[in-house]
């Protein structure tokens, strides 16, 4: 069936409608820069989808908790293995994302009688002295959107990751609009909480339509609250060790929440 | 790289077997059989219990036979937020295992997601040390350590040292290793014995100028201790292990107590 170019176009087009439609339901992943560095928060019910990669690194996923796993381990692998053999320094999330993560999810994709990825991630790295942090988003087949430094974008403090593409673009268009650089952690995490709970809201088709009001996100996101767990962590920049990481208590982030 | 493109996974999160894996671990070297062990380990490191923790220091000396290769060399290593490894023996081997061990405590941490325990720590670097057995009989790497970390489950400081095998040891309240290391036991035995207060009494100022005066004993009589450099200004490593963490005792704070007391 797929010795034929188009056969092969087309076995790859039902993959990925496949996929989309298996990554839909996924809650929401919003991280974004703050005073002292990245905050990355979601809801979820079940299990854990915010993780720490390396020091400065930090990942969440939506997907099939099996192969989140496999790339979460393989991450870690591959920087402590670079962190050991050289220096922190030289362990650097671009180099993760292009040389070894994006080739293994864009060959599993394409290789049409083995199974892909279920897998959309979001990486964080927050940078060293006067270096921008650096939000990066990895896509089942391989593909890589960053946050600044291509062509007709400007520079953006937030990454996002959603179920479908159109709640993405909304939850960039609300982060846009909301600067959180200056931000306290505490705004930043509502700030954060406001964006999951409008990716989460059934999005219309059209991205460009108008975004709910603060009160509608903040309804939807207390219902969603009573019976879901908020998960929440951040790199800090203020951090006396390497280890930047530090995952926040659910009544921390939840008392943060309330503060408004 | 197998598995879909992705290295295979590692069953038991051991971060030495990865490494042996990627081949960044090197293995012994095979010279001969017989070549000859040698047994002295020239430096002095110590630990003792104290009232509010554990302390451990080493002096600054790195030697080749009978030269000074190096006056400030650090043999008291944090492994991670709450243990401390002090080394005595080959630097490269012991620093490399350092390294490692730090490595592997992270590295469980975040594959697993949850700290590794006291007991599975302190057992990791006697895996490490029976690894290193064949550099041990090749007479090129041997290392004798002692470790010491924050048992936060039992909230109590503990305190281990172990043989160029990896057999561990713990130890009630004091322990030492390396060349100058019977004078600094006998001082210690001494102290803990027959002193004003027992070691585990004692309040940190005078916990510390008892290490310091430990090193200054062992240099006195063996030339691979360095003991305090007075004209250098050069201070053993001195840290500290409590419930809040670890600290490392400022050189100046040393040179305070130092001056005041001792000289």
């Amino acid at each position: 069936m797929i010795d034929e170019p188009y056969r092969w176009v087309e076995a790859i087009a039902n993959r990925r409608e496949y996929i989309e439609h298996q990554l839909a339901p996924g809650s929401p992943i919003v991280a974004l820069s703050y005073a002292d560095g990245i905050v990355l928060l979601t809801l979820s019910r079940e299990r854990q989808k915010i993780f720490e990669i390396y020091d400065r690194i930090a990942m969440g996923g939506i997907g099939h908790p099996g192969d989140i796993e496999r790339l979460r381990l393989a991450a870690i692998e591959l920087c402590s293995t670079e962190g050991f053999a050289r220096s922190a320094h030289d362990v650097s999330l671009r180099r993760l994302a292009n040389f070894s993560l994006s080739p293994a999810l864009k060959a599993a994709f394409e290789q049409v009688y083995g199974a892909p990825y279920l897998a959309r991630l979001i990486f964080a790295e927050l940078g060293r002295g006067d270096v921008p942090n650096l939000f990066l988003r990895l896509d089942y087949d391989g593909s890589i959107h960053t946050n600044g430094g291509s062509f007709g974008r400007s520079f953006e403090e937030f990454g996002v990751i959603a179920g479908t593409k159109s709640a993405a673009e909304r939850m960039e268009r609300l982060l846009r609009e909301h600067d959180a650089t200056k931000a306290s952690l505490s705004r930043a995490v509502r700030i954060a909480a406001e964006a999951w709970s409008l990716g989460h809201m059934a999005s219309p088709d059209d991205a460009a339509e108008e975004l709910p009001k603060r009160a509608v996100l903040k309804k939807h996101l207390d219902e969603q609250l009573a019976h879901a767990a908020v998960e929440c962590a951040v790199l800090e920049r203020s951090s006396t060790l390497p280890i930047t990481w530090r995952a926040l208590p659910e009544a921390e982030t939840r008392a943060m929440l309330d503060a408004e | 790289m197998t598995e879909r493109g992705l290295p295979p996974p590692q069953g038991a999160q051991d971060f030495a077997a990865v490494l042996r894996r990627e081949g960044v671990l090197p293995n012994a070297p095979v010279v001969g059989a017989n070549a000859a062990v040698e047994q002295t380990q020239a430096t002095t490191i110590l630990a003792f219990k104290y009232s509010d923790g554990v302390l451990v220091a080493g002096d600054r000396r790195a030697t080749a036979a009978n030269t000074i290769v190096y006056d400030r060399a650090d043999k008291v290593l944090e492994i991670d937020r709450h243990s401390l490894m002090a080394i005595a023996g080959v630097p490269a081997t012991a620093w490399e295992m350092a390294r490692v061990l730090e490595h592997s405590f992270q590295f469980y941490r975040r594959t697993q997601l949850q700290e590794m325990s006291h007991e599975g720590k302190v057992r990791a670097l006697s895996k490490l040390l029976r690894d290193n057995l064949g550099m041990v009989l090749q007479g090129v790497g041997v290392v004798v350590p002692i470790f010491a970390s924050y048992d936060a489950a039992a909230e109590v400081a503990r305190l281990y040292f172990y043989d160029a095998m990896g057999a561990q040891f713990e130890a009630a309240d004091f322990a030492a290793t390396g060349s100058g290391s019977p004078a600094v036991r006998a001082v210690l035995h001494f102290a803990n014995s027959w002193g004003a207060k027992p070691l585990r009494k004692l309040k940190a100022n005078d916990a510390i100028m008892l290490a310091l005066r430990a090193l200054e004993t062992a240099a006195s009589s063996d030339s691979a201790t360095g003991g305090v450099d007075r004209r250098a200004d050069v201070f053993p490593i001195v840290k500290t292990i409590t419930s809040a963490g670890i600290e490392t005792l400022s050189e100046a704070r040393l040179a305070r107590l130092f001056k005041g007391k001792l000289v």
